[in-house]
């Protein structure tokens, strides 16, 4: 009872402290005369876009289905046919001239701040694809007997955990991307890709060598080959208890995708600043960005909470 | 059956685990190892399979050599059961699935097969209302069990144990002898590394006592246990008693 209570004031405390901080940065920002807009936001997130359809020429409307003809004065001109024109605001019969408005097409378009998180989604599911299969080979490769391939995984994840993210997405764009003629989302996907197998075959390592010895010993003693022991007994294992730290990974690569954004994509980052260049909010559209990725990366880890708690519930 | 010769292994870090080894089973009979610690008990049994790499010597199982470069180790694993001490049973795979794996995976059997092969056996071993469950969720008595039968789906002409009942709980151990003597009386080719006197003198033709790496003595139980002619299997004796 009594450390109920202790708890119920300490999460009062929280939510109090939490509340101060922000009523901290708002008035800290009144200090440099910072005028919160924002209601300049919500058009960046989603906008409604406008099309309207005019008038090619003077003439008399009629109007049947999504099909306009305009007949023009005199009976020599032949009428003009539009076809599959929405949102009509004419009617039969009526008079316009050139330039006259006949439809106003109004729907709703991704602003950029979408946009760019579909793009930051877009190369993060690639580059988890990619980087998943680099690991796994990388580090099978890395407790393998064979010298070549284990001295080439140990060269590959040092040379990649050794240098900075940046300069290796600069390298993959201007070096490798020049010679083999690649896209800026291709470098931008490999490089990413490149840098998280490094630590994802460290992890698939470490998650092997936890698995019982004897697991690979029974397997190999009912006539297994060590491929098939592997896929069938070891890896599977390893799998359930490598599953939190490459969740960790993932949600780094999601973060460090918006270092692409210096070649040049225009991913989350690279369209906050594009917004910030246009509407001199830079605090309430850094703000939205940084929520923007938090959903992302909460929603990975919820999926791969679910996940562990499918798998755990097998073996109890 | 099993014909080793000189069995010589020595370990990475230099201990030399087996220093010239020999012993030879019969089709059908039941050989016994016994010996203290560290004598190397787990270590001939381990090279019959070639779980270990041995350095010297020779070993044949059913006429074809173990130790021939040439070999293909997988194909003759397949005939050689193991049973191990700590059952390392695939714990993310049923019961069912842990004996059906083998066979389907390394013999290509078909899979009803397989699952009719399985169902024979935990009858067999006594645990059929197990089929569905995951290792997990059983004693140590009847994983063993199960293990058991996991490597008689692959329909081993011998099979070896590693001290199987060491590891458990001692109201558990006859469930698991009961299976192994039946296994006997079906004519099985079997090692057993054991300190289970009761079982040694039921079961077995013959035993080999080990110490440092040597074959010390072998005869038939009788022998070993009440007419001992070397001072350490007195020794030895005289200590688990
Ligand atoms: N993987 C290994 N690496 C190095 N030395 C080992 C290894 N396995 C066993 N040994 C050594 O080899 C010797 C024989 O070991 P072995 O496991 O065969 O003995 P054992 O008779 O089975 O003993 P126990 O009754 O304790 O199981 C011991 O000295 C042991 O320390
Ligand atoms: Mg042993």
């Amino acid at each position: 009872m009594n450390s109920k209570r202790k708890d119920l004031f300490w999460n009062i405390f929280l939510v109090v402290f939490l509340l101060s901080v922000a009523a901290g940065i708002y008035a800290s920002s009144k200090k440099v005369d910072y005028i919160w807009r924002w209601n300049r936001l919500p058009q960046y997130v989603v906008y409604k876009d406008i099309q309207e359809v005019r008038a090619p020429s003077d003439g008399i409307v009629s109007v049947s289905g999504k099909t306009v003809k305009i007949t023009p004065p005199g009976s020599r001109s032949t009428p003009v046919l539009l076809e599959n024109v929405k949102g009509i605001s004419v009617r039969n019969g009526d008079t316009v001239f050139e330039g006259d408005v006949l439809a106003k097409n109004e729907s709703y378009k991704l602003g950029p701040l979408l946009t760019g998180l579909l793009i930051t989604l877009e190369i993060s599911v690639y580059s988890i694809f990619f980087a998943i299969i680099i690991g796994v080979c990388t580090g099978l490769a890395r407790i393998s007997r064979n010298p070549f391939l284990k001295k080439l995984a140990i060269f590959y994840i040092e040379l990649i955990r050794g240098t900075p993210l940046l300069v290796q997405i600069f390298i993959f764009y201007y070096f490798i991307g020049t010679i083999f003629n690649l896209g800026r989302m291709t470098a931008g996907v490999m490089a990413l890709s490149v840098f998280t197998g490094a630590y994802i075959a460290e992890i698939v390592r470490a998650g092997i060598q936890s698995v019982h010895k004897g697991q690979m010993e029974a397997a190999r003693s009912l006539g297994m080959s060590y491929t098939v022991a592997m896929l069938l007994v070891i890896l599977p294992q390893a799998f359930r208890r490598t599953l939190p730290p490459m969740a960790g990974q993932f949600i780094s690569l999601i973060k460090d995708s918006s270092l692409v954004s210096v070649i040049s994509i225009t991913d989350l980052t690279k369209s906050g600043r594009e917004i910030v260049a246009s509407t001199f909010s830079p605090f309430e559209v850094w703000f939205t960005v940084a929520a923007l990725y938090l959903v992302l990366t909460s929603l990975l880890s919820y999926l791969v909470q679910l996940l562990e708690k499918k798998m755990s519930a097998q073996d109890k | 059956m099993i014909k080793a010769t000189d069995v010589v292994k020595i370990y990475p870090n230099g201990v030399k685990a087996l220093k010239g080894v020999s012993l030879e089973v019969a089709p059908q009979e039941v050989l016994v190892v016994i010996g203290p610690s560290g004598s190397g008990k787990s270590t001939i049994l381990r090279a019959l399979n070639l779980l270990e790499e041995v350095q010297d010597g020779e070993i044949t199982i059913d006429g074809e050599s173990l130790t021939h470069p040439k070999t293909n180790i997988n194909k003759i694993r397949e005939e050689v059961g193991m049973v191990f001490q700590s059952f390392n049973l695939f714990p993310h795979k049923t019961v069912l699935q842990n004996i059906t794996m083998a066979p389907i995976h390394v013999k290509k059997m078909k899979k009803t097969e397989a699952i009719q092969v399985a169902e024979d056996l935990l009858k067999k071993v006594g645990l059929s209302d197990k089929r569905d469950v995951y290792p997990g969720q059983l004693s140590g008595g009847q994983q063993q069990r199960v293990a058991i039968a996991r490597a008689l789906a692959m329909k081993p002409k011998v099979m070896l144990f590693d001290e199987p009942t060491s590891a458990l709980d001692p109201e558990m151990i006859g469930e698991v002898l009961d299976v192994m003597k039946e296994l006997a009386k079906e004519g099985m080719t079997m090692v057993v590394v054991t300190h289970e006197m009761g079982f040694a003198r039921e079961v077995a033709d013959r035993i080999i006592f080990m110490d440092e790496g040597m074959k010390i003595e072998e005869d038939t139980p009788e022998e070993i246990y009440q007419n001992p002619k070397s001072e350490r299997l007195k020794l030895f004796l005289s200590q688990i008693l």
